[in-house]
């Protein structure tokens, strides 16, 4: 049905507005890092900068070791994101799949699991890995990071596995395969959409987190996240928010990748199953 | 091939096992890194070297500083969760409604779940910059002010602050499910309405808001257990304070944790936080059994 | 190709018992149907058979080899799945191949099965595509070539072709019907549809809760049904049942049909007198106009498709059966379906009359449902 012609320009006016209030404190994260700093302490302040420096994001990187740190939370997404998926995959097949006896407490758990609060679990993962000597490695964060990420896989991954046909498995059974590799011949790649949506949703939780680098890392310098760099330089250029909004932006970067590119399975992921 | 009869999992009587066998990798994992650190914290919580056991909850239900940080926990969870709502649910239902570019409007809208919390922090905390922060001037331009506001050093205005970094991360998640919900709505009951005169409004309140319901309870529990348990944002923004003004349950926990070295202190804390998260999340899970 | 021998086998899932001592020898080359309403455990018979799911107890062998216990792919069998279960990610061609690669055939052995097996169902010009590439007559044809390249020693087919629209189903089911009489490899064919186990097999095994209700060829299963189930199921529309007392009528036994005491077709008369029972009797075997036993109806409604006509009857009171809690169709208690063949129009209306053969009467004890002959 066709609108009236008012009403439709209502609905543009208030979806652009509604988008540009939502969207301005990102625009501004660009603005402020395209601008010299000077200029940032002026007023009335200037929405666009007349002479954007581009050249700001080879300068931080100069000056601060924001690739390390970067480079930092990727290894710790990988391997994170590894484990994960290869205990989730696993647990999420079987639980999509067979009747287990405890596999429905275990999902339970699982679910319940999504809903510890950080802050609790790092008390006794800090005595745990100051024992294992872990405190200051990436593998203390991987471990920690793996706690966030195993029960979001292994539920969205259930919930994908549920979606295949249990006959492609049976058919590749009857076919020669053992149930094992029914699983990696045919059920693993008709499953690859699924698989990488939910690891890149692992690599997005990996990637956002503060508490546990903030609580196993802080004294270790070279093993610095990007995020807890950031705060880092939040604390001691109080006034530099050029260099701080370059940085954050170079940091961002690859998760806004992740989700312009796979918007569409990272939503479904989030939602799947939320509707009866 | 001959398999050796004993350990061919593909023969029927044995596949069963295999349940089992996949599952264990995952079950070790968890029990070492989940299962085993909560046994620690709840057995530290109730530990203490000089003073008998069962000493610490009664300790920490004894402190002014305990009830502070419910009490700002409880204000954080409902004004945030609130706000979420309405925002995520009035941007879905804008969002949903046909005309070009919606897909581009789709994608901004939930823009900000994309941004690391730590970066919101950074973002706002520079928009709310007590000199040259834009909101400062923006809110003198208005009029609402007479002279800049110190936002980081009074309670209410880093209180507000936090709560607006919380519903900007928070509220694009609020509008992914609101859609996703809106689009599971059949077509035919708006027709059907629309051929019983219903008008806009009375479509929203009798079809899409009851259809909803099961969607809203369960993002709501889930809205509400994020703020509950956030520590990045008030951590990064305004580390609890002004005058605690902002110290939540979980930045509470973390400082007396780390801040004060006071572990079973801290990890009572934690194990009433698990307590209410069990607790919300065993109900949301028992509303809407096949749900996240 | 071999011969498939099932002894006993039940399953149940905890206290559920859905499959009952079910026995059936399958000579070789035979093509064996299993047909009843959803939930009576066909599917899970054919899903015991190829190993996919476990028996509670007894024993099947292929051939002379005891494959109970023997994993699916160990069994020498194909199937074609209802949703033909096509892997997705995999071209034709390699799909039909796949079964035949996982037995570690060289791949020019599978090049010449898979090309000729194309041959045969005319999909040889897609053997390139994907799955998801080709209409659902074309799947299911990938779905039989799949099976009919690894020359099994039997195919089990579990509904192949209920995804199909009406034409084309009529259409492959003869299609199913050619290759098996041209490949003669056994066959267990399971469906809910009475027509197709008409049709294509050489004996129907027709089930219900899990028990074996009849045995028999298709005709023998039209002409002799064991049991009210059977003459129910069988036939469309399924076979028209009256309530009556049979009484001694000189050497016979008769019962009293729309005022006419009508002689049963049974042997032992006797035993029968005095005792509640069902009388059966076929839509098809209902004319119009006079006959042996002939009975004026007015028709609560007539449906006509040209060649034949329906025509509906209220059943009087004393000929309907107590409802059961069986689930039987309501109206077909309550009213008597006669199917007329190359009929006159009839005005909507209009009393006419209707006649039947006491002959082609079926006679069941009321109380087992079981045939009395």
């Amino acid at each position: 049905m066709r609108r009236k012609t008012p009403q439709r320009i209502l609905l543009y006016a208030g979806v652009a507005l509604t988008c540009a209030i939502l969207v301005f404190p990102i625009y501004w994260l660009v603005v402020t890092a395209l601008s010299e700093p000077s200029l940032l302490r002026q007023l009335p302040p200037s929405f666009w900068p007349s002479e954007p420096r581009w050249g700001v994001f080879g300068q931080i990187m100069a000056e601060k070791p924001i690739l390390l740190w970067l480079g930092n939370s990727a290894l710790a997404a990988i391997g994170a994101v590894s484990l994960s998926m290869v205990v989730s995959v696993l647990a999420g097949y079987s639980l999509s799949r067979f009747r287990v006896r405890g596999g429905q407490s275990l999902g339970l758990f699982i679910l319940t699991a999504k809903m510890l609060p950080a802050t609790l679990l790092v008390i006794p993962l800090f005595g745990i890995f100051r024992n294992l000597e872990l405190i200051g490695s990436l593998w203390s964060i991987i471990l920690a990071h793996a706690t966030l990420i195993i029960p979001f896989t292994t539920w969205m991954l259930k919930g994908y596995f549920d979606t295949i046909p249990r006959e492609l498995e049976q058919a590749a059974m009857v076919d020669g395969c053992s149930p094992l590799g029914a699983m990696v011949r045919v059920i693993l790649p008709v499953s690859a959409p699924g698989l990488a949506a939910t690891a890149l949703y692992g690599f997005v939780l990996s990637w956002s987190d503060y508490a546990y680098a903030r609580t196993f890392l802080t004294n270790a310098q070279g093993n610095w996240t990007a995020n807890l760099g950031i705060t880092t330089m939040k604390g001691e250029y109080i006034s530099n928010w050029s260099d701080i909004s370059a940085a954050s932006i170079l940091v961002a970067l690859p998760i806004l990748a992740i989700y312009l590119f796979l918007e569409r399975y990272l939503v479904g992921g989030l939602t799947a199953g939320a509707e009866k | 091939m001959p398999r050796s009869a004993f350990l061919d999992l593909a023969r029927p009587s044995r596949r069963h096992w295999l349940g089992y066998l996949l599952l264990a990798p995952a079950v070790l994992l968890i029990a070492l890194i989940i299962v085993y650190p909560l046994f620690v914290s709840v057995d530290l919580s109730f530990q203490n070297v000089n003073i008998a056991r069962l000493d610490q909850p009664r300790r920490l239900f004894a402190s002014e500083d305990f009830w502070n940080a419910c009490w700002v926990t409880f204000k954080l969870v409902t004004i945030v969760s609130f706000f979420c709502f309405l925002l995520g649910l009035g941007t879905a239902l804008l969002v949903n409604n046909r005309f070009k570019g919606q897909a581009l409007a789709r994608l901004l809208v939930a823009l900000p779940w994309a941004i690391p919390e730590v970066i919101a922090v950074v973002i706002f905390a520079w928009l709310f910059d007590s000199s040259f922060g834009l909101m400062n001037w923006l809110f003198i331009k208005l009029g609402l002010v007479d002279q800049t506001i110190n936002w980081f050093s009074s309670p209410d205005a880093a209180f507000a602050v936090v709560c607006t970094v919380m519903v900007w991360k928070g509220y694009p998640f609020v509008s992914i499910m609101m859609l996703a919900g809106l689009q599971s709505i059949p077509e035919d009951f708006y027709n059907a309405a629309k051929v019983d005169g219903a008008r806009a409004w009375q479509r929203l309140i009798h079809i899409t808001i009851p259809s909803l319901m099961p969607v809203i309870g369960v993002t709501l529990v889930l809205v509400m257990l994020w703020v509950f348990r956030d520590f990045s944002i008030i951590y990064v923004l305004t580390g609890g304070g002004p005058l605690k003004a902002t110290q939540s349950l979980s930045i509470m926990t973390y400082e007396q944790a780390f801040g004060f070295f006071k572990m079973g202190y801290a990890s009572a804390i934690g194990v009433i936080t698990l307590i209410v998260c069990v607790i919300a999340s065993r109900l949301m899970i028992a509303r809407a059994p096949d749900n996240i | 190709m071999a011969g498939i021998r099932i002894d006993s086998v039940t399953k149940s899932y905890g206290g559920l018992t859905v499959l009952k001592a079910f026995s059936l020898d399958i000579a070789d080359g035979e093509f064996v149907v299993l047909v009843g309403p959803s939930g009576c455990g066909k599917s899970t018979m054919l899903k015991i058979l190829a190993g996919l799911e476990e028996a509670s107890s007894g024993t099947i062998s292929i051939g002379e080899r005891d494959v109970t216990d023997l994993a699916p792919g160990d069994r020498d069998i194909a199937m074609v799945f209802q949703n033909y279960a096509l892997y997705p990610h995999l071209t034709v061609r390699k799909n039909m191949g796949f079964g035949l690669k996982m037995r570690g055939t060289d791949a020019g052995e599978i090049d010449r099965r898979v090309n000729d097996a194309a041959k045969i169902l005319g999909i040889d010009h897609l053997l390139e595509r994907r799955p998801r590439a080709l209409s659902g007559g074309q799947r299911q044809r990938v779905a039989l070539g799949r099976a009919i390249v690894r020359e099994p020693q039997a195919f089990l087919m579990d509904e192949p072709l209920s995804n199909l629209d009406a034409k084309l189903r009529v259409h492959t089911r003869a299609e199913i019907s050619a290759l098996h009489k041209r490949l003669r490899v056994t066959t267990i064919y399971v469906t809910h549809d009475q027509t197709e186990a008409m049709t294509m097999a050489d004996r129907i095994v027709i089930m219900k809760d899990g028990v074996i209700q009849q045995i028999a060829s298709p005709d023998v299963m039209f002409r002799e049904p064991a049991n009210l189930f059977v003459a129910g199921f069988i036939g469309s529309p399924g076979m028209n049942f009256l309530k009556a007392k049979a009484e001694t009528s000189g050497a016979g036994v008769a019962a009293k049909l729309f005022g006419h005491d009508v002689r049963l077709p049974v042997a032992n008369a006797t035993a029968l007198a005095g005792k509640e029972i069902v009388v059966g009797l076929r839509p098809e075997h209902i004319a119009a106009g006079p006959g042996q036993v002939s009975f004026p109806v007015s028709p609560r409604l007539i449906e006509s498709l040209g060649s034949e006509q329906y025509v509906y009857v209220d059943l009087p009171e004393e000929h309907r059966r107590e409802a059961s809690s069986g689930g039987d169709d309501e109206s077909r208690r309550t009213s008597l379906i006669a199917r007329l063949i190359n009929p006159e129009p009839r005005p909507p209306g209009e009393t006419l009359t209707l006649s039947f053969d006491p002959a082609r009467l079926h006679v069941f004890d009321a109380a087992s449902g079981e045939a009395i002959r």
